[in-house]
């Protein structure tokens, strides 16, 4: 192991990280279980705490709620057929089946063992291959990184998007707001109609707690779904040795599949486990099971889902790019530390993003402990009054953008982004282009410029740079693919990611 | 959603042209054979109005359809709420943290569906004061003491 590693394995085993990982692994399970709240929401709720943290202790919390939300929602998929979070989606069709017939606990215990392997394994994935990722992206150059970031953008369209005019729509606005502010390359001010508070634009972490967590609150207000209960008791939650060596190869394909599908900016969790469903029922000797109650059909997707988390971590952490609202508010609550996601955070700061990787390695551990020790706790929760819960997550977004900059014009950016965010829904056009734009906007317009610079006004410097070229054919590869699957009404979030 | 998406397309077309408008009025500072500040803005703003019209083309295309009436209860409920937000942020600097929140919070109980005064105080009391406390004193979040801020630290 490189010095980096093990400074990074000591940084992130000492005492406050641990605890830290602990509580956003707890968190996350909560609030991935409670339907009506999303890891998003939990994400909000921690976020003022992560201000005034440390940073390598800030995301160690956040890395333990992304972790523990992706489990936490298959708990609510099994014991309500409601999906805790979007990528809980496939587990219910399995998991649901399996608590009707009196099986809750075992299919909760599978789903816990399927998603602490994913989530070892996308780990590896991560401890191995980002360190290589990053020595390659070094040699980028900006038009390289401006085709990266646009290839990022546009598959996050094509993935998160109903309608693929929709979902540019949303991006694009993002990138006009981007614009506000000082401008990366020269400082003139832009748009700023004179507010001293806009110079430095606007932060996109107000802009995702308004375009999140408001619309959720207002969903919540409606009557669906409310009151609605678990009734299942909870049995053997170990899962048997014979049900062990039946999701063997459902794990395996979930693992694998979803960690190679995290590492594509846009393909989260729900596409990972549906894919994963599809390839171990198209696998398994009993395809005529599933969709009946039988254990692989609980294992492939929930080792998915929990795999997506470590492949998605490779592109923020080695790129700087997101491929979902989660890894984007990561890379937030790194900026807000000073350290700037990319190639040179391995270069630079080798033990943090060691120790980010190996706090990534304690949440799964804790993912798996706390899940199994305290289900019967958690399961509880899910009977949390929503009159008392709904209330503290709408001061929680008024905390969580005040504390930014201890400022109320955030909070009113909040709102404003709130409104936003509800007409959005109004017009079924996605928000998380939006969001991502927000986050990748600046990079994708001064790469733009100074490559633009260095070639004195060539655009054929995009075309010319072999990197950049394939970045700019996957670019287009994937808005022809999201037009297929507009043309073909494929759908594969139902709702928001995260 | 026919209706929605040519209101959207209108209104995010007139968006676009204010934009462009102020894009023009941006101060041209730059080096020669560079991209000056509003080179961004402009393809922003071209992109725009391309998808717009996209949009509105297509909905145009689209069969007439009937939505169904929302839930009026509902509608007034969430419209209600809404008031109640933008007064709580109106009213924060002023009146402060505790005092603002605590009638925010119990109004929300109320609107999500608690009738039970004593669960309602009980709630609204525990929740301002257990936030105020960690974030204020635990975390070091200025949070504004408002009106209260000869009475609590």
């Amino acid at each position: 192991m490189s010095p980096d590693a093990l400074s990074g394995l000591s940084q992130a085993s000492s005492f406050l990280p641990l605890i830290s990982t602990c509580i956003g692994v707890f968190v996350g399970l909560v609030v991935g279980m409670i339907p009506g709240m999303t890891i998003s929401t939990g994400i909000i709720i921690v976020l003022p705490v992560t201000f005034v943290l440390p940073a390598d202790i800030a995301i160690a919390l956040l890395l333990g709620l992304y972790v523990g939300g992706m489990t936490g929602g298959s708990f609510s998929a099994v014991l309500l057929n409601i999906p805790g979070t979007p990528s809980a989606s496939a587990t219910a069709m399995d998991g649901f089946t399996m608590a009707a017939k009196g099986e809750a606990g075992r299919a909760l215990g599978i789903a816990i063992t399927a998603s602490f392997i994913g989530g070892l394994f996308s780990f590896l994935c991560l401890f191995f291959i980002a360190p290589l990722l990053a020595d390659v992206a070094l040699e980028f150059r900006t038009e390289d990184m401006f085709s990266l970031v646009f290839f990022g953008l546009t598959i996050i369209c094509s993935f998160a998007a109903k309608s693929l005019v929709k979902g540019l729509l949303s991006a694009a606005l993002g990138l006009a707001l981007v614009t506000i502010g000082q401008d990366p390359v020269m400082g003139t001010s832009r748009f700023t109609f004179g507010e001293a508070n806009l110079m430095a634009g606007v932060h996109f972490l107000t802009a995702m707690i308004g375009l999140f967590a408001i619309p959720q609150l207002v969903d919540n207000l409606r009557a669906s779904n409310a009151g609605k209960q678990a009734q299942a008791k909870l049995t053997s939650i170990l899962p048997k040795v014979s049900d062990l060596k039946a999701i063997r190869l459902p794990v395996c394909i979930g693992s694998f599949t979803g960690s190679f599908l995290g590492i594509l900016p846009g393909a989260g969790g729900p596409i990972a486990a549906f894919i994963s469903y599809d390839y171990a029922r198209k696998a398994s000797k009993k395809p005529e099971q599933f969709g009946e109650g039988c254990a692989e059909g609980v294992a492939a997707p929930e080792s998915a889902n929990n795999a997506v988390t470590g492949g998605a971590l490779i592109p923020m952490m080695t790129l700087g790019i997101p491929g979902d609202p989660v890894t984007a508010i990561l890379i937030g609550a790194l900026t807000i530390h000073g350290l700037a996601p990319g190639p040179l955070l391995f270069l630079e700061r080798g033990d943090f993003a060691y120790g980010l990787i190996w706090s990534f390695f304690w949440a799964n551990i804790f993912n798996f402990i706390i899940a199994i020790l305290g289900l019967r706790i958690l399961v509880k929760l899910l009977a949390t009054p929503r009159a008392l819960l709904m209330p503290t997550v709408a001061v929680l977004c008024v905390i969580g953008s005040y504390a930014l900059r201890n400022n109320f014009f955030d909070v009113y950016v909040m709102l404003f982004f709130g409104f936003v965010g509800l007409a959005m829904r109004w017009l079924d056009m996605p928000v998380v282009p939006m969001l991502l734009a927000l986050v990748l906007g600046r990079s994708l317009e001064e790469n733009l410029r100074v490559a633009l610079t260095s070639s004195k006004g060539d655009i054929s410097i995009f075309f010319t740079s072999p990197i950049s070229l394939t970045f700019l054919c996957l670019a287009a590869l994937s808005i022809y693919w999201s037009l297929r699957s507009t043309r073909n009404k494929v759908d594969p979030y139902q709702k928001e990611p995260g | 959603m026919r209706r929605k998406n040519i209101i959207a397309a209108l209104v995010l077309i007139v968006f676009a042209a204010g934009y462009g408008v102020l894009t023009a009025g941006l101060p041209l500072r730059t080096l020669p054979n560079t991209p000056d500040p509003s080179f961004f803005p402009w393809i922003n703003m071209a992109i725009i109005l391309i998808l717009c019209f996209c949009l509105l083309f297509h909905s145009l295309r689209q069969p007439k359809e009937t939505t169904p009436n929302p839930d009026a209860e509902e509608r007034n409920r969430i419209i209600t709420a809404m008031g109640i937000f933008i007064v709580y942020l109106a009213t924060l600097p002023t009146l402060g943290f505790i005092m603002a929140t605590a009638p925010f919070f119990a109004a929300m109980m109320v609107l999500f569906g608690e009738r039970r005064p004593v669960y309602v105080g009980t709630g609204t009391i525990a929740v301002t004061a257990a936030l105020y406390l960690l974030f204020r004193h635990g975390f070091g979040v200025f949070l504004p003491r408002g009106l209260l801020a000869g009475f609590v630290a």
